[in-house]
């Protein structure tokens, strides 16, 4: 880019400029100075000309000396350089350009003749315009800028002089990228170090250049004041981290208004007309002064930076005023008390502040309609309801103000939207500030001012919103429509705020008018967040006035108008406005509309993917605002999978589909797994088979990137529905009470399934789906399909394990598809085993499968051996029982996670059995037999006779309740917090305690636990005890999975991946995993919609992490674990980077990845998968990569 | 915070820039997403019509102007709104420097010019003046306020 920008900047410096003929001779320059720019190809090579006059130890005399000698050389060369540089129009040669050493060169040359008028025009017209495109100045040309400072009369030369200064002031120089544009320029310290410019750095020039400016800021000099105002605004370039020139500035400033800020003020409108000189060098003053305060760091607890700044509002200056405002704005945000005692009498009616409403500056009444909601909102000022009510009056007027700008910002502000901290009781507060209460004008305190006042009558702040928000959707201006909708927006954010903390009572119905006369008693109540009752109270005592609009109409009016918006051209209005919709679609209302809506946006190819991923993220926010909405939120994220597969980020859309189904509640859990399983059935097996998507879904699929992607939800989608198709139906074999009955055991195939439908219509929904992929989907589908039915058959009862048992066989075996209708919508691939290539990989689940049904065989012949013979059970039959037990227990658990305490793989008969010999041996039920304490008979020594403690079983069948405890960090969530607070769940053992000692249960814990463990999450393992946890488990599919590159899927049960046989004993001690530190890291967190400020760009960290990050971590941590035997360093990519060479990693910000080793700034890093260009590792820059 | 100010011209080199609380290594990010939403959008666009862009919490507006164009990156206080505002001030000033919409020359011819109107707009990161006759007063360096 800079080399491109350089092109054409270049032609400007060849602009009228002919050949210099003295560059010829300043071209001897060293060659190191080229090599070391030569990498940019418009360095100004020639600046090395410099060396000539350079070549000296001391900085200091070099400064010196280069005055002098730019004196003398000027002196000497005065007329060819006058040649060189005046334009010759007459002839228009070749142009070269002017190089960077020439223009130095000139500056150093015309300031020695500062006096001439022609070197003034020079300066002025050719020089210092030219040298503004280079995008940083050399410290040497300070000497000579500060030179024309002194001598120099010319008022544009001057400026320009200013205007250079305060770039060398402000240049870090470290960089030497200074934010100037322009052609590069090389880092001039840097040169300077190595002698080649003449060893002048900013260290050296930059003293010189505050004490020259310092003085010119304190001269108090009448005709010297448009100089002294321009010295204070180039000091304040200066770096803030200089606190020597800011202390100095401090100063300088309240020298200042000491002696101008206190004298009263006349009133507004003395510019232009009739205003005395003295007041008007006085405002100017007061002008310079505060704008330079408003550049200087906050100092919030200075008394005296408080007082200028509130005696700023009464300047006459309008631009002064804004500052003051906006420096009070901030001050209030941190201290409202301080600031509305400072503030006193301005607030009053007449005040100043009022005065500031008619202001013809946008800017300051933004910044006084932030003030007054900080005030008006201030818990500080519970006492003093009078100044509270002042300034609210105040920030209601300000919706009447002319400009969009103000009025939003008003808007928002009543909404309870101030900055990114969003808190739900706020935003209701908000919501119900805006439908409930009146704007009443104050009278104004003089007639004259106000001619229209008799037509103002007191009107509801709902309606004037509403009226502003629908012109403003008839603006035809992109910005106004764009703010407009963000203001729904937050409108829609702060309405189901109102919802959330139980203000449904809001009825929606009222005529608005009804409220006029309760705003008086209303003023002071509204201010008090936490008693909405009080409020409630209040504004039932409504007596109907005329008027027929009610909150419900003049809102669907406004969406109406919204939803036209929708046709705007521009792609980021239209992103806004759906953001908009979603956040004022209720839940209780149809969205019919507003999916038919976004499901023809999204047919247009011009959405761009992030904004895309942003909608997917609001209804992530939508979400948890509203848990209502899963099944809504589920249905309108369907369309995007169906619909724009490419450009949709697959996690963000898991973790939607996740959140939403444990959110969705009992009843609106089938259709929650339905909404994902609907991904499953693109693209279609043969066009035509399916309505409605079908066509859209072919155009969708047909490019190959795309199709890519949809590859990957398809396989995400598998991946989920193994993984929680037991939760979302609820069909657990520990839970099931019905023994496998044989008489359910002889049915053939067909009768089995659809008694398995009957019985559970959801979890059989979900094994079609997945024995369909299990043959018609790809690789990869294929795999993950088996994996995930084999899941499935270990967690669910019968006969759903018995159906799955002779698929796989089915599979294993080939040859049978017909039996399958399901085959028949195969995409023309091999059918069969033969054709799945997947007998390898079930053979092993199957064997298992086996297993187990003949361990259960065995028992029930066992049992009904000893019934028959009516004899007791053995110690030693019992402890071959548990054995076997155990031993399935551990195989099941390669494949994946189940509660050890209450699996019980040879089915519900056998659980008194096991209880007697655990009791009996003291075996805690979730340890097992692995325990060291078990293993060596040492509990039985311990326990005697006492019952054996039961550990408590926190990982259930109803996991979802401990885990959501972390989801509950906003109130919305309530829901959630309420199940878990043991509503109807049997998992007596979470209580709190429970999980504040056990933090391995929260949702966020499990998330990450199923994300498979890095080597470095082991390291981190802190649990000390040798007692594993039921969590303890191994899982095979996930290094078959990572063997064949597939990927890991948030699941709301865990998995781990293990070795079988010998390791797996030592595997299991690990079960305190779940404390390792990148736990605090995950869905828990919260996740806002609205995105902090741009300076902290890993806001997504917090939900991609999980997925994107560790989510894959495990089909690397094996060859990890090899190949680094070292502990490297682990990191998060701060921001995107795209790489630029072959050896560099693209990155997307919050991506996980693992340090190396660290070369000139740049990390050598490894990721835990391939990114966007298929690389795994490569350099990325330091400062992308946070280090953790 | 305004963040950002880039002109262009109608290819996409930058002419001018002024970042201000961007990391260095953000700024070419920047550049080219500003540039690409011009190509995309710019062409057939009329002059100084208003377009709108946001990125996360930054918001983005941008127009033509003979041939250039003008980005500005704004946050917080700063929204859509604001910075119409402030285009509005930074393309009458270019148009008054070059006493036309600008051709890539005439915009080259007044860089000087523009540089200080644009160093009275807005300086730090926060817009300082929006009154054109003031901007003109004080490029000349006189004060805001004249007796």
């Amino acid at each position: 880019m800079a080399d491109s920008s350089g092109t054409t900047l270049m032609d400007l410096i060849t602009a009228d400029a002919p050949p210099p003929p003295s560059a010829a001779s300043s071209t001897s320059s060293s060659a190191t100075v080229s090599s070391t720019v030569a990498s940019q190809p418009y360095q100004p090579q020639q600046v090395s000309s410099k060396t000539s006059l350079g070549e000296r130890k001391s900085r200091r005399s070099s400064l010196l000396q280069i005055q002098s000698d730019t004196i003398s050389a000027a002196k000497a060369a005065l007329n060819p350089v006058r040649a060189n540089i005046i334009p010759h129009h007459s002839q228009k040669q070749k142009k070269k350009p002017v190089s960077y050493a020439q223009l130095a060169r000139s500056i150093h040359e015309l300031a020695a003749t500062s006096d001439q008028k022609s070197s003034q025009k020079q300066l002025v017209h050719h020089v210092f315009p030219k040298l503004a495109v280079y995008n940083s100045v050399d410290p040497s040309l300070a000497p000579s800028l500060l030179m024309l400072n002194q001598q120099c009369e010319d008022r544009s030369v001057l400026r320009y002089v200013y205007y250079y200064l305060a770039r060398i002031l402000a240049d870090t120089g470290s960089q030497g990228l200074s934010p100037g544009g322009g052609i590069p320029t090389p880092n001039w310290d840097a040169l300077a170090d190595i002698d080649a410019v003449g060893g002048v750095t900013r260290a050296d020039v930059v003293p010189r250049i505050v004490n020259q400016l310092t003085t010119e800021a304190m001269n108090s000099d009448v005709e010297f004041h448009a100089r002294r105002l321009q010295a204070l605004k180039a000091l304040t370039y200066a770096p803030s981290s200089n606190t020597e020139i800011l202390s100095k500035l401090y100063e300088i400033v309240f020298d200042i208004l000491d002696k101008v800020a206190d004298v009263p003020q006349k009133k507004k409108g003395m510019f232009g007309k009739g205003a005395d000189k003295e007041s008007i060098i006085r405002s100017n003053l007061q002008y310079a002064a505060l704008s330079a305060l408003r550049r200087l760091p906050l100092d919030p607890g200075n008394p005296a930076f408080l007082h200028r700044a509130v005696q700023g509002i009464s300047f006459a200056d309008p631009v002064a005023v804004r500052h003051s405002l906006e420096i009070i704005s901030e001050l209030a945000a941190r201290d409202p008390y301080a600031v509305a005692m400072a503030l006193g009498k301005l607030a009053a009616p007449g005040g100043a502040l009022q005065d500031v409403l008619h202001l013809h500056d946008v800017l300051a009444r933004v910044s006084l309609a932030k003030l007054c909601h900080s005030i008006s909102r201030a818990r500080a000022l519970d006492e003093r309801p009078d100044i509270r009510s002042q300034f609210n009056s105040v920030l209601y007027q300000l919706l009447l103000d002319p400009s969009e700008r103000v009025c939003f910002e008003a808007i928002l502000c009543i909404l309870g939207k101030y900055d990114n901290t969003e808190r739900t009781e706020e935003r209701a507060t908000g919501w119900y500030r805006l439908t409930r209460e009146i704007l009443k004008l104050p009278e104004p305190p003089s007639s004259s001012k106000d001619k229209s006042q008799k037509t103002r009558r007191p009107q509801p702040l709902i309606k004037l919103v509403m009226r502003r928000l629908e012109s403003s959707f008839r603006s035809f201006s992109r910005p106004v429509l764009h703010a407009a909708a963000r203001v729904v927006q937050e409108m829609g954010k702060s309405r189901a705020a109102a919802f959330a903390v139980g203000l449904q009572d809001i009825d929606e119905g009222v005529h608005v008018n009804s409220f006029s006369d309760t705003a008086d008693s209303l003023d002071s109540d509204m201010n008090d967040d936490s008693h909405p009752e009080g409020i409630r109270k209040a504004t039932s005592v409504s007596n109907l006035v005329g008027g027929k609009d009610t909150i419900a109409s003049m809102l669907a009016s406004l969406m109406e108008v919204v939803r036209t918006t929708v046709a705007c051209e521009c792609v980021y209005v239209r992103g806004m406005v759906i953001k908009a919709l979603i956040w004022m679609q209720s839940p209780y209302e149809s969205f019919d509309e507003l999916k038919s809506i976004i499901a023809s946006e999204l047919s247009d190819p011009a959405w761009p993917a992030t904004l895309l991923n942003d909608v997917l993220i609001t209804l992530h926010a939508r979400f948890k605002a509203t848990p209502d909405m899963a099944v809504t939120l589920l249905e309108i994220a369907r369309i995007f999978a169906t619909k724009v597969p490419g450009k949709i980020d697959a996690d963000v859309l898991q973790l939607l589909w996740k959140t939403c189904l444990v959110g969705a509640g009992p009843e609106g859990k089938h259709t929650a797994l339905e909404a994902v399983t609907i991904v499953l059935d693109l693209p279609p097996p043969q066009p035509g088979s399916m309505s409605g998507f079908t066509s859209v879904d072919m155009v969708s699929a047909s490019d190959p990137k795309s199709a890519l992607a949809l590859q990957r939800l398809v396989q995400a989608a598998v991946w989920f529905l193994g993984e929680n198709a037991n939760y979302a139906a609820s069909e657990y074999a520990w839970e099931s009470a019905t023994p496998p009955g044989t008489a359910l055991m002889m049915l053939d195939a067909d009768k089995m399934v659809a008694a398995a439908s009957s019985r559970n219509p959801t979890l059989a929904g979900a094994l079609t789906r997945l024995q369909r992929c299990a043959f018609s989907g790809s690789w990869e589908v294929r795999i993950l399909a088996a994996q995930a039915l084999t899941t499935i058959a270990f967690r669910s009862g019968e006969p759903f394990r018995l159906q799955i048992y002779e698929f796989l066989h089915t599979l294993a075996q080939g040859g049978v598809q017909s039996q399958l209708s399901e085959m028949h919508l195969s995409n023309g691939e091999d059918q069969g085993a033969s054709g799945t290539g997947l007998g390898a990989l079930i053979t092993p689940m199957i064997k298992v499968l086996d297993e187990i049904y003949a361990a259960q065989d065995d028992l029930s012949k066992e049992i009904r051996n000893h019934d028959n013979a009516n004899k007791e059970w053995t110690d030693d039959e019992l402890k071959k029982l548990y054995e076997t037990h155990e031993r399935l227990l551990d195989l099941v658990s390669l494949f994946c996670y189940v509660p050890r305490a209450k699996y019980l793989p040879l089915g519900p008969i056998s659980a008194k059995l096991i209880d007697i010999y655990r009791t009996r041996h003291n075996i805690s039920a979730s340890t097992g037999l692995s325990d060291p304490a078990v293993a060596t008979g040492i509990s039985e020594l311990i326990y005697e006779s006492k019952p054996a403690p039961v550990e408590p079983d926190t990982l259930d069948d109803d996991l979802v309740s401990a885990w959501a405890a972390n989801l509950g960090d906003a109130p919305a969530m309530n829901r959630v917090n309420e199940f878990l607070a043991g509503a109807g769940t049997d998992a007596p053992d979470v209580d709190e305690e429970n999980i504040i000692s056990r933090p391995s249960v929260s949702y966020d814990d499990m998330w990450a636990k199923t994300l498979l463990e890095a080597p470095e999450l082991e390291e981190d393992d802190v649990r000390s005890s040798g007692s594993s946890s039921p969590e303890s488990t191994g899982s095979v599919e996930t290094s078959i999975s990572s063997h064949f590159g597939g990927m890991n899927y948030p699941s709301l049960f865990s998995s781990k991946p293990s070795t079988y046989g010998a390791s797996q004993t030592s595997e299991r001690s690990r079960g305190g995993r779940f404390n390792s530190s990148s736990m605090s890291e995950g869905l828990g967190s919260p996740i806002r919609e609205e995105p902090p400020p741009y300076s902290s760009p890993d806001r997504y960290e917090s939900f991609e992490n999980p997925l994107a990050g560790r989510g894959s971590q495990s089909f690397e941590s094996q060859d990890d674990e090899r190949v680094s035997s070292g502990n490297p360093k682990s990191g998060t990519a701060l921001y995107d980077f795209t790489a630029g060479g072959d050896d560099e990693l693209s990155l997307t910000a919050g991506e996980e990845v693992e340090i190396d080793y660290e070369v000139d700034g740049w990390f050598h890093v490894k990721k835990k998968r391939p990114g966007r260009d298929g690389k795994l590792a490569g350099l990325v820059p330091v400062l992308y990569v946070n280090q953790s | 915070m305004l963040m950002a100010v880039l002109i262009s011209n109608s290819v996409g080199n930058i002419l001018v820039e002024r970042f201000n609380g961007v990391p260095s290594e953000e700024r070419l990010h920047w550049r080219s997403f500003l540039v690409k939403l011009g190509a995309d959008n710019l062409q057939r666009a009329s002059n100084e019509e208003l377009f709108v862009a946001s990125h996360k919490s930054v918001h983005i507006v941008y127009t033509v102007l003979g041939d250039v164009c003008i980005y500005i990156v704004g946050k917080d206080a700063y929204d859509e709104l604001a910075l119409a505002e402030v285009m509005f001030v930074i393309t009458s000033l270019i148009k008054d420097a070059c006493k036309k919409s600008p051709t890539e020359r005439l915009f080259l011819d007044k860089y000087g010019k523009i540089c200080l109107c644009l160093d009275e707009i807005f300086w730090k990161g926060i817009v300082e003046n929006t009154n054109k006759e003031r901007i003109k007063r004080l490029t000349r360096l006189k004060p805001p306020g004249e007796f």
